[in-house]
């Protein structure tokens, strides 16, 4: 039984979206952070599920117990980074205690492991013809699906545990459209070389991959744990592509996407790195205060809230090298002035993407202070 | 010649290698041919700064300029255009990301510097390394973890330790960095994106 406060932060997240809420919502994200700060190894926090959620949520408690979270940005399951990811990217992860120095964070390691024939296979054959073939060059087989049960048997039991302790969040699956699938599976360079050779083949690759894609969205979605989910927005950012290829391989995905998850009550979170500012205006696409989007500091913000008005809420975006070596005056006056410039409606007070593996303690606690004291 | 710079700046790769092809047959010097390439190159990184492309551009005509490069590599029996000066080039130990450095790789490249590439992943001694052997008196230093900043004052302070900081102009790039990173770092400079690193090097010359 979710308690009053529990109920109260699930509704400020409506009501935020919606334009309605009274105060600024301080949203936690912070996948690596907490290691450092508790004392625990990354290798431990990144391969060890309980180890994951029990060390995030003793972090967020500690914050909470000096200024409040409102809410997470992502339900946190305590999937491993490298079962999880290759899904998004279609690329293999090195990890820390394993290829990786004990106390390093995870990183992508990507190549083009998705060959220009694969194209046609996919428009043949469908995506899980190829997908089927690559899952085993990107995971370990029985490590996959030792996470596949661990979720099965532990997931409602770690929602519960979040709910218990009166964090709702905001989102709790998430979909990386076609185009970033297929360009971390070909790498950014060689899939931006195909999209300007072969842009036939790949607007035809995503179209049939697209159903599948949202199909698999909607399904990892978890209303108990969050009513949202996020649509990815990483190499597909207005400020990598030219417009040409933003316009026909990468918006027709997210709104599509963005799109379901509306049809289906559920709101639209869209995740974006690196600078929108050239097609944020496409946003209001989205049908009004049923969306959100995620930014990393990269987007102009108060570009955004002048021209989304009151349709699209947002949510970001204090720079990541500000938590990682900022004062904790800097964050504040950041926080301060964002709010200032664009206003509480509508606006969850985040780390951009996501807290850096190395943000001081005092900067996080910072920027919620500053985001619930404003007035 | 005019032409195959218009057209890499345009980035029409097919029509660029047929003109390319059509000044070889020609007899034209590969030395001017490269040239105009460069030319394109620079009207690319012009639009860039414009706002008017984008990172896939820049990516799409790096790999235009290096097919023509390749083109004519046979035919420039060892030499070489005007080298404006040499750049040490790597991501720093701890960060395997690759992508952003390899565009500042080609864009200085197109832009007339000989670039020393050590990879990614580079331990300070590499990058000291590197300089001592070529000379080269600027140092860039990519990363896209903030958790590598240490490593780029690592690398800063591994620069001073060889007594080679006073010669050595560097600059730092990659998504988290900007001018906080500087300070924190101990570099002279941060560049946006891969265009700006080339104008940031021509100054620092």
């Amino acid at each position: 039984m979710a308690s009053k406060l529990y109920e109260e932060r699930a509704q400020k997240i409506k009501d935020t979206v919606a334009f309605k809420n009274e105060s600024v919502t301080t949203c936690f994200m912070g996948g690596a952070a907490p290691a450092a700060h508790m004392g625990v190894k990354m290798k431990d926090f990144a391969m060890n599920p309980d180890v994951m959620i029990k060390t995030s949520l003793d972090y967020i408690n500690e914050i909470n117990a000096i200024t409040s979270i409102d809410c997470l940005n992502m339900g946190i399951n305590g999937m491993r980074p490298d079962l999880g990811l290759p899904m998004a990217w279609l690329s293999k992860l090195k990890m820390p205690g394993r290829e990786l120095p004990d106390d390093s964070l995870w990183q992508v390691v990507e190549t083009d492991i998705l060959k220009p024939e694969d194209y046609d296979v996919i428009i043949d054959q469908g995506f899980e013809a190829v997908f089927n073939r690559l899952l085993p060059q990107l995971v370990d087989m029985n490590d996959f699906m030792e996470g596949i049960t661990y979720q099965q048997e532990n997931g409602m039991k770690n929602v519960e545990l979040f709910i218990n302790n009166d964090l709702p969040a905001v989102n709790s699956g998430f979909t990386s459209p076609p185009f970033e699938v297929l360009c971390g599976g070909r790498s950014m360079s060689q899939f931006f070389m195909d999209c300007y050779k072969i842009p036939d083949k790949i607007e035809k690759a995503i179209e049939v991959m697209l159903p599948g894609s949202i199909g698999s969205m909607l399904a990892t979605i978890n209303p108990v744990s969050g009513g949202g989910a996020w649509v990815g927005g990483w190499r597909g950012a207005s400020a990598l592509v030219s417009p040409k290829i933003w316009n026909r391989l990468v918006w027709p995905g997210m709104k599509a996407s963005g799109l379901a998850l509306i049809e289906n009550n559920y709101i639209a979170t869209f995740h974006l790195d690196q600078c929108w500012d050239r097609d944020i205006e496409r946003f209001l696409e989205i049908p009004g205060k049923k969306a959100i989007i995620n930014t990393d500091s990269m987007t102009d913000l108060r570009k955004a809230r002048k021209i989304l008005g009151e349709n699209v809420a947002i949510m970001g975006d204090v720079p990541s090298p500000l938590l990682a070596t900022g004062t904790t005056k800097e964050v504040k006056d950041y926080v301060s002035q964002l709010i200032d410039d664009i206003g509480p409606k509508g606006l969850f007070i985040t780390p951009g993407c996501d807290a850096p593996a190395n943000a001081k303690f005092e900067n996080m606690v910072a920027m919620f202070e500053a985001a619930n004291d404003w007035k | 010649m005019a032409k195959i710079s218009e057209l890499l700046a345009n980035l029409e790769m097919d029509e660029l290698m047929e003109a390319v092809q059509q000044e070889l047959d020609n007899g034209t010097d590969p030395l001017e041919i490269l040239k105009a390439g460069e030319a394109g190159m620079v009207k690319v990184g012009e639009m860039f700064s414009a706002g008017d492309y984008f990172v896939s551009d820049l990516m799409m005509s790096g790999e235009m300029f290096k097919e023509v490069g390749e083109m004519l590599e046979p035919h420039l029996a060892g030499k070489t255009g005007e080298v404006l000066g040499k750049v040490v080039l790597g991501t720093v130990e701890g960060d395997i990301h690759d992508i952003g450095k390899d565009l500042v790789y080609i864009m200085l490249k197109s832009g007339g510097f000989d670039v020393i590439d050590v990879g990614v992943d580079a331990k300070p001694e590499v990058f000291v390394n590197a300089l001592k052997e070529s000379g080269a008196p600027l140092l860039a230093l990519s990363c896209l973890l903030t958790t590598a900043y240490d490593s780029i004052s690592n690398t800063v302070k591994a620069v001073e330790a060889a007594g080679l900081r006073d010669q050595v102009k560097i600059i730092i790039g990659g998504g988290p960095t900007d001018e906080s990173v500087v300070s924190y770092t101990g570099a002279d400079a941060v560049g946006d994106d891969a265009q700006s690193a080339v104008r940031i090097c021509k100054e620092m010359l």
